[in-house]
């Protein structure tokens, strides 16, 4: 009825299923039925046929009762009343003797969702849980469920709850996962189904028998048990080590999340598992569906940040197929970050340069920030290639290129020179506003360099009417007066140009209002312009911990084998590729240590707070102070020049004592002679000036573990004291 | 809670609003201009987990932090099921069958929890019969309560025998500089059994084969990973005493799969001079070497080689076989219907290119290969024996067949 419209289809249909010969020829009547179904599956609201659906409920044709229950369970909130009528059929197919037929109506008298029906509905589930054939008893443990669903709100009939419980023992396999998942939904409140210990082992004993989905299920539910002994914990662990290289992906996650959440006290226990579960997710990784493949990906990447080293060998297999869709791409090449090593740099570069230029334009840019990370451990051989695409003169390449190359001057100083030479003449390519963002703050932080740089400065002043992208142009006014500090000459009349047209002609408020503030600056004299404008450089000697340190397990264990590691990455790849440093800029002096105070406060950190007397420690070279405690295994994180004051170091060290290893964060602080006599005369009496000055030291710790701090301060005090001398 | 494609939507759990599917299709798209496709995508608290399957759209939808990898497989199940009921899953098959999707989807997950997804016990009660008009049909099926849950009793065949395929697929990817990136094999052995009553079968392997199996042996056999068995074979009889024995379900059947990652010498090599001379010509030569036994002979090679979009007026000159050019892939197809080992072929193809800049951004594809090699295995896996015993004590044959054939097999050019 290709014509009518949604009443006039309705009024058809109503038409041939009450016409009685159509009703008593069995063929033609389910035919009818198959319409109206059809019509309600292209959209038509057929509701008005309800009572009419009703009526063609009674019937021994198993096909016309399926899909007038499809029917039913979609239009019956609609109609409370009239579902009442059907009720009683369905009722009655529950004595059938054919079990299909009372499985089916079993089925649907839940499938109506209906509070006001529970009443008729809670004999038949009781009954069906007792049923001889399996398929019934499936179905009403779960109807339970259902109907707990249904009204959330009413109590618990502990007779059934009981009753389920007894049903774990099941013969069939299905019945007794049913269990559990009816079980988990009608607890909820209460935290799901008990875990006890001959639940735990009937339930392990059983996994054996179960298909993929029923294993799951039991795999996730035993979570919730903890062995009472370590000797059961080490016989679940045995039993489950099959499982734990099972083909089956689910499966096999599944059983490494148990694993994790079993031994959260054996690390040990924990890494062998993750060693265990390599073949199977690489494996996974090369499974023929690419969703699979992406879900084992994004599970590699947390694994990694526990275990960086475990796929270091198998760094050819998150190499990317030419026809792989971009997501797959993207993650491969995040974990071809993560397994770069000496050996394989050039390899994996290689590789990486190839996907630079792929057709998808994300995918190449996400291929030049990957090189872009390597750079930072690697950086001669990556500004080679990020210098040698800059070649290709395309627009999205050279704009993702100069953005990585900013990204990277900012943790990596020494590049700068390579990068200051590669910029002239980039600017002709460039057409995003990110990119050239990106230009922009690398001319102002390295201008001086730069031999065109008031050139192309003045390429954009002159277009600056044109532009469009705010961004853009508060990018261009600081660029602007920061060239203008160091190279006044070249800059003065385009400055001139440039804030005349932002504050009389600009309708960009941000934009106004920068400009304004710049032209006020101006005028308060050049001294203080430059001391306004000079910060905010990345400081050479400030030592940015290349690399993460293992995270304990218990990092993600809570996250791994759900949703969430697919959501993640795509969150961090936007940070990682796009946030320009000034977004992540830290002033040393505020924003990190604000960061390791807040933290202390949330974390409940412990704080062991000590001065040491040590020779001219603030005085010593950044390399040498660096080099002394990496041989005691001390990490920096960030230090301030030599003879800043206040001078301050941040480092941190893993200790391990009981296989549990504990992470303890220090700060060293100088805080200048003056404030030094002040503070130390208070405590001890004048100090003796001359070389003797104290270093405060501040240490935490969570769980505070009052050994491992002494420890670690008597070996900080030690190497302190080692330190060479150096004089100015 | 699921729901499949828009074509027909399976309400399971009731906890999403049934209106939110709507929404899919507009996200998909705007993901899909902004180059961020993922098979996750999410609006407000709902999550879109989906897959493609030809022209269909296959989403399940959750406000949990759900299993991922769980409902990708339970998805890719449902493809698996329906396929084997309408040979074809798109959306015609969907439409003229929409009863059967509709029970289907009903016996496959109840509440969101999936159910009884073997299709073949799912084909004993559902059939697509069912629109044949039989009433009283419908019996229980053995299986539910049969301890054989994948075969049913009362088999007869006139003539008992059954095929054994082995067949493996070679994933190569060879870089532009000639060396092999990475390389595994993937193989399968599928049954088509026609045999009468219950018989118990044992297949015998090589013993190189049964090493790598169990993993035991480190020294010479391949070391297979990923090895799936069909839930038939006794897992508890493999492990002890290395026997492969079972009871067969009844037809087509895949006994068991693996993968073995091992460095594989490229069967058939190629290597190709693609010489771009722009605004005038392309210019391609492509060798071809048969890296196999001399007895052994590749079916049906096709060497598909990329060509600039742009490209016109094709001529081609072959050593052997025929080429063609098929612009709407952008790419030569050079056709070889029997290729030989040991033996080496050539292909010249010239192409001319307007003198209209072409935007030179096309990515680099590469040389793509598809062959056949019958009567033959990379990992050298062997049937020894297959033995059929059955009480009623038939005589039945068993025919085995060996074919290796190309998986991705990527040769990356210089273009």
């Amino acid at each position: 009825m290709p014509y009518l419209g949604s009443e006039d289809t309705v009024r058809e249909l109503r038409r041939h299923l009450s016409n009685p010969n159509v009703q008593s020829d069995p063929l033609r009547y389910r035919s009818s039925i198959l319409k109206v179904i059809r019509a309600m599956s292209q959209g038509v609201d057929v509701a008005g046929l309800f009572s009419e659906m009703v009526k063609a409920c009674a019937t021994v044709d198993i096909v016309q009762k399926k899909l007038v229950y499809v029917f039913l369970c979609s239009y019956a909130t609609l109609n409370p009343e009239l579902s009442l009528l059907v009720i009683n059929t369905l009722r009655k197919d529950c004595q059938d003797p054919n079990p299909m037929v009372r499985s089916l109506a079993l089925r649907n008298m839940v499938n109506l969702r209906l509070p006001s029906l529970a009443e008729y509905v809670e004999q038949p589930l009781s009954a069906g849980l007792r049923d001889r054939a399996a398929c019934v008893r499936r179905v009403a443990v779960l109807g339970w469920a259902k109907l707990h669903n249904l009204q959330p709100a009413s109590e618990i009939d502990a007779a059934v709850v009981n009753e389920l419980y007894g049903l774990l023992r099941d013969p069939d396999p299905v019945v007794m996962v049913n269990c559990l998942r009816a079980l988990e939904e009608i607890l909820k409140e209460e935290g799901g189904m008990a875990i006890n210990k001959p639940i735990t082992h009937h339930l392990l004993n059983r996994l054996g028998q179960l298909d993929v989905w029923g294993q799951c299920e039991v795999l996730r539910v035993l979570q919730r048990y903890r062995p009472q002994s370590e000797s059961e914990l080490f016989d679940i662990l045995s039993l489950l080590d099959a499982s734990l290289v099972s083909p089956h992906p689910p499966v096999m996650a599944a059983t490494l999340s148990l694993f994790l959440v079993l031994c959260p006290d054996l690390p040990a226990v924990s890494f062998a598992a993750l060693e265990r579960v390599r073949g199977p997710l690489l494996a996974a990784c090369g499974s023929a569906s690419r969703e699979t493949r992406f879900t084992a990906l994004c599970h590699i990447q947390l694994l990694l940040r526990s275990l960086p080293g475990l796929m270091g060998a198998h760094y050819k297999r998150f190499f990317c197929g030419y026809a792989e869709p971009a997501y797959i791409k993207q993650r491969k090449m995040q974990v071809l970050v993560e397994l770069v090593n000496d050996d394989n740099v050039a390899m994996l570069l290689d590789e990486l340069r190839g996907y630079c230029t792929d057709v998808n334009a994300d995918t190449a840019q996400a291929a030049i920030s990957a090189i872009g990370r390597i750079g930072r451990s690697y950086s001669d051989q990556c500004l080679q290639i990020l210098t040698g695409l800059l070649g290709l003169q395309q627009e999205h390449i050279t704009s993702a290129v100069v953005q990585t190359m900013r990204d990277l001057v900012w943790v990596c100083p020494q590049c700068s020179d390579t990068v200051c030479s590669a910029l002239e003449g980039c600017e002709e390519t460039l057409q995003d506003s990110q990119g050239r963002q990106a230009l922009l703050w690398l001319l102002a932080v390295h201008g001086e360099r730069v031999r065109s740089a008031p050139y192309t400065l003045e390429g954009f002043i002159d277009g600056v009417r044109g532009e469009a992208s705010p961004g853009v142009k508060m990018e261009l006014l600081t660029t602007t007066m920061r060239l203008f500090v160091c190279r006044p000459a070249e800059t003065q009349d385009m400055l001139g140009r440039l804030l005349h047209h932002c504050i009389e002609e600009e309708t960009d408020m941000c934009v106004r209002d920068q400009a304004l503030l710049y032209y006020r600056l101006l005028r308060c004299g050049m001294e203080e312009t430059r001391r306004v404008l000079g910060g905010r450089r990345s400081e050479p000697s400030l030592g940015v911990l290349i690399g993460r340190p293992a995270e304990p397990i218990s990092q993600w264990a809570s996250s791994f084998n759900t949703l969430e590691p697919l959501k993640q990455g795509a969150g961090e790849t936007e940070t990682t590729g796009r946030a320009s440093p000034q977004h992540v800029t830290f002033d040393l002096d505020s924003d990190l240590s604000d960061t390791l105070n807040s933290g202390a406060e949330e974390l409940d950190y412990v704080c062991l707070e000590e001065r040491i007397r040590c020779p001219a420690v603030p005085h010593c070279s950044p390399q040498s102070l660096q080099a002394a405690m990496q041989l005691v295994n001390i990490q920096t994180l960030a230090f301030t020049a030599a003879h800043a004051s206040p001078w301050r170091v941040y480092l941190y060290t893993h200790a391990q004592q009981a296989a549990r290893s504990a992470l303890i964060l220090g700060q060293l602080l100088y805080a200048g002679e003056d404030e030094d006599e002040d503070e130390a005369g208070l405590s001890e009496g004048p100090s003796p000036r001359g070389r003797e000055e104290e270093v405060k030291v501040t240490l935490k710790q969570r769980p505070r573990d009052e050994k491992a701090l002494q420890g670690f301060l008597s070996i900080l005090t030690a190497v302190l004291h080692t330190l060479p001398f150096n004089t100015h | 809670c699921f729901r499949s494609a828009v074509l027909i939507c399976r309400n399971y759990k009731g906890d999403v609003d049934m209106a939110e599917i709507d929404r899919f299709l507009p996200l998909l798209m705007q993901h899909e201009e902004e180059g961020l496709l993922c098979p996750v995508l999410s609006h407000g608290k709902v999550h879109f987990m989906w897959i493609k399957h030809s022209n269909l759209y296959l989403v399940s939808t959750t406000n949990k932090n759900s299993n991922a990898s769980l409902v990708y497989s339970f998805l890719y199940k449902i493809v698996e099921v329906f396929t084997e009921y309408f040979k074809e899953l798109e959306e015609e098959s969907i439409q003229d069958n929409f009863v059967v999707v509709y029970e289907l989807l009903d016996e496959l997950m109840d509440f969101g929890f999936p159910q009884t997804t073997d299709s073949k016990i799912l084909q004993e009660y559902i059939t697509q019969e069912g629109a044949k008009l039989e009433v009283g049909k419908s019996k229980v099926p053995t299986t539910v309560t049969n301890a054989v849950s994948w075969r049913s009793e009362g088999i007869k065949y006139k003539k008992n025998e059954v095929f054994i395929d082995v067949i493996e697929s070679i994933n190569v990817l060879v870089n532009a500089n000639g060396s092999v990136m990475s390389s595994d094999i993937v193989g399968s052995i599928k049954l088509k059994t026609m045999l009468s009553g219950m018989p118990e079968l044992r297949l015998g392997l090589n013993d190189r084969v049964l090493f790598g199996l169990t993993g035991r042996d480190k020294g010479k056999t391949v070391v297979m990973e990923d090895v799936k068995f069909h839930q038939c074979v006794r897992l508890s009889r493999f492990d002890s005493d290395r026997t492969i024995s079972f009871i067969p379900p009844d037809g087509e059947s895949e006994l068991m799969s693996y993968r073995i990652n091992t460095h594989v010498k490229p069967l058939i090599w190629i290597e190709s001079v693609i010489e771009k001379f722009s605004h005038s010509r392309v210019e391609i030569m492509v060798k071809a070497k048969g890296q196999f036994k001399k007895q052994s002979v590749a079916n049906n090679v096709e060497v598909r080689v990329p060509v600039p979009s742009d490209a016109d007026s094709p001529k081609f000159k072959t050593s052997t076989g025929q080429a063609k050019y098929v612009p709407e892939k952008n790419m030569v197809v050079w056709t070889i219907k029997s290729f030989p080992g040991g033996k080496e072929f050539l292909m010249r193809a010239h192409f001319g290119l307007p003198s209209v800049e072409n935007n030179e951004l096309e990515g680099k594809p590469p040389v793509t290969v598809k062959f056949e090699i019958p009567y033959f295995t990379v990992s050298g896996i062997q049937v020894r024996y297959m033995k059929i015993i059955e009480k009623s004590g038939y005589q039945a044959l068993p025919w085995v067949r060996y074919i290796t054939q190309s998986g991705d097999y990527q040769l990356r050019t210089n273009v």
